[in-house]
């Protein structure tokens, strides 16, 4: 049992690295450099919130960290700060993740929402307090609308092609047995 | 439930929220250390860009080969509307073509007159974008020449016909390129033909701000804004684009760059000028000069006597 579920949590991690270049990769290419009214969604921070919920040990906060640091600098962020607030809303959810195990979608969906509004906020809060400049309050409102819309597709992608799927009572035992 | 919960917070122990606590203080030490010491930190973020945007550049290329085949085949299909149109520019493009010869010949005859000399150092380097900034907060976009090739920031970017922005970060083998539409994206400019000074201030949206003009009435839609070459930045001349009118009634800038699709931008080697400081000595006979004068003084009386 053991044998296969090693290489199993590993190559789900891998997938996660990958999944997640990738999208760093789409939002580089210099499709349009024409400033537009509307920001899409942050698809890396709702992959790493479907996997937090479900399999908190396919995303090692570790790797969630360094991924989250490599984009701040990658897309011009002040470097740092966007990464720990993301870490520290990854670890929240993960620590409710066993609680969120046997509840419906929504209150995940609201788990997730909740703590997406309260990162945005400590976000523009330090920026304001650092008086760094800020993007509109417009956008970054759009922003995080276009991630809260996105995260159910997010899911039933990483649901049903990824095969992310909350541990089922079976699976439970198994895992306690490994550690 | 309750208990497994209990029972996994134990196991994860005292060393996992360790590990947590020291992440998260090394990346807001990290983003403080940014906002005291923010040209270390930002050479580093354009090493790291340096260091991976290249890297990826073999899947980049494809894939906006595909997007520009798309786009293209889109254009083919309004193709003959196109070509009427393309047609009428072609005619009015004529007589503006002669009109510029005309007065190209006409300004070299005056420049001939007048003896003025060309700043010979201003050339470029042309350089391919390779990546944008690739959020909707920033405008800005990776080219492919950086320090190697002599890249400095705070140079100007151009595209065939227009300003684009100013280099903002350099590696070693790429440089990015602040939009003028970027938020943090300020530059000092003249409209002609009113002769006014203002500033274009980039706000995030496709046409930036034309703002603290000097007197805004003499502005009217429809003028050329050239960069005025204020403050030692940039060359001074540039074409930025013209004055349109907002909604609001505010002015704006309609870049002349082709900001949508931007492939080749050269970057203009500007080198500083020497800076007058100096607020002028007194004139008069230095102290080695009047000595010598004293002393011929002397022997043309001694030869008197």
């Amino acid at each position: 049992m053991s044998d296969t579920r090693l290489p199993l949590s590993w190559l789900m991690r891998a997938l996660y690295a990958t999944l997640s270049v990738g999208i760093v990769f789409a939002h580089l290419l210099p499709i349009s450099t024409v400033p537009s009214g509307w920001a899409g969604p942050d698809l890396f921070l709702a992959l790493t919130f479907a996997f937090a919920t479900r399999r908190p040990d396919y995303v090692p906060i570790l790797l969630v960290a360094v991924l989250a640091l490599g984009i701040d600098l990658l897309l011009q962020r002040p470097p740092g700060l966007w990464a720990a607030i993301t870490v520290i809303g990854v670890e929240t959810l993960r620590n409710r993740a066993p609680a969120l195990r046997d509840l419906t979608f929504l209150s995940e969906w609201a788990a997730v929402s909740s703590t997406l509004v309260v990162m945005t906020l400590i976000y523009r809060v330090i920026l304001t307090l650092f008086a760094i400049d800020q993007a509109p309050l417009g956008l970054s409102l759009i922003h995080l609308a276009a991630t809260l819309l996105v995260y159910p597709v997010v899911v039933l992608v990483t649901h049903a092609v990824l095969r992310v799927r909350k541990r089922a009572p079976g699976d439970l035992d198994a895992a306690r047995g490994r550690t | 439930m309750a208990r497994d919960r209990g029972q996994s917070e134990d196991f994860k122990g005292p060393f996992k929220r360790l590990l947590l606590g020291i992440l998260v203080l090394c990346l807001l030490g990290l983003f403080l250390f940014w906002r005291i010491d923010s040209p270390r930190v930002e050479r580093f973020r354009a090493q790291v860009v340096d260091a991976i945007v290249p890297s990826f550049d073999w899947a980049m290329a494809p894939v906006n080969g595909a997007v520009n085949i798309v786009r293209d085949f889109q254009s083919y299909q309004r193709m003959h509307q196109q070509n009427q149109d393309l047609r009428r520019e072609l005619q009015q493009m004529k007589a503006w073509k002669e009109a510029a010869l005309q007065l190209e010949q006409e300004n070299a005859r005056l420049l001939d007159l007048n003896n003025v000399q060309l700043d010979p150092r201003l050339t470029y380097v042309t350089g391919v974008v390779m990546a944008d900034s690739g959020s909707p907060f920033r405008q800005s976009v990776l080219i492919n020449v950086g320090s190697r090739d002599g890249i400095k920031d705070g140079w100007a970017a151009m595209d065939g016909l227009g300003l684009v922005g100013r280099i903002s970060g350099v590696g070693d083998d790429t440089a990015r390129v602040l939009l003028l539409t970027d938020t943090s994206s300020r530059i000092p400019v003249t409209t002609q033909p009113s002769g006014q000074r203002a500033l274009v201030i980039g706000d995030n949206s496709p046409n930036p701000l034309l703002d603290f003009i000097e007197s805004p009435d003499e502005v009217r839609p429809g003028d050329r804004i050239l960069t005025s070459g204020d403050g030692g930045v940039f060359p001074a001349g540039l074409l930025v684009g013209q004055v349109i009118e907002d909604r609001g009634g505010r002015m704006r800038v309609r870049i002349a760059a082709d900001d949508e699709r931007l492939e080749f931008l050269r970057v203009l080697r500007s080198y500083r000028k020497d800076r007058i400081d100096d607020p002028g000595g007194l004139i008069g006979p230095s102290a080695g000069a009047g000595a010598r004068a004293a002393d011929q003084a002397n022997a043309a009386r001694a030869g008197d006597e």
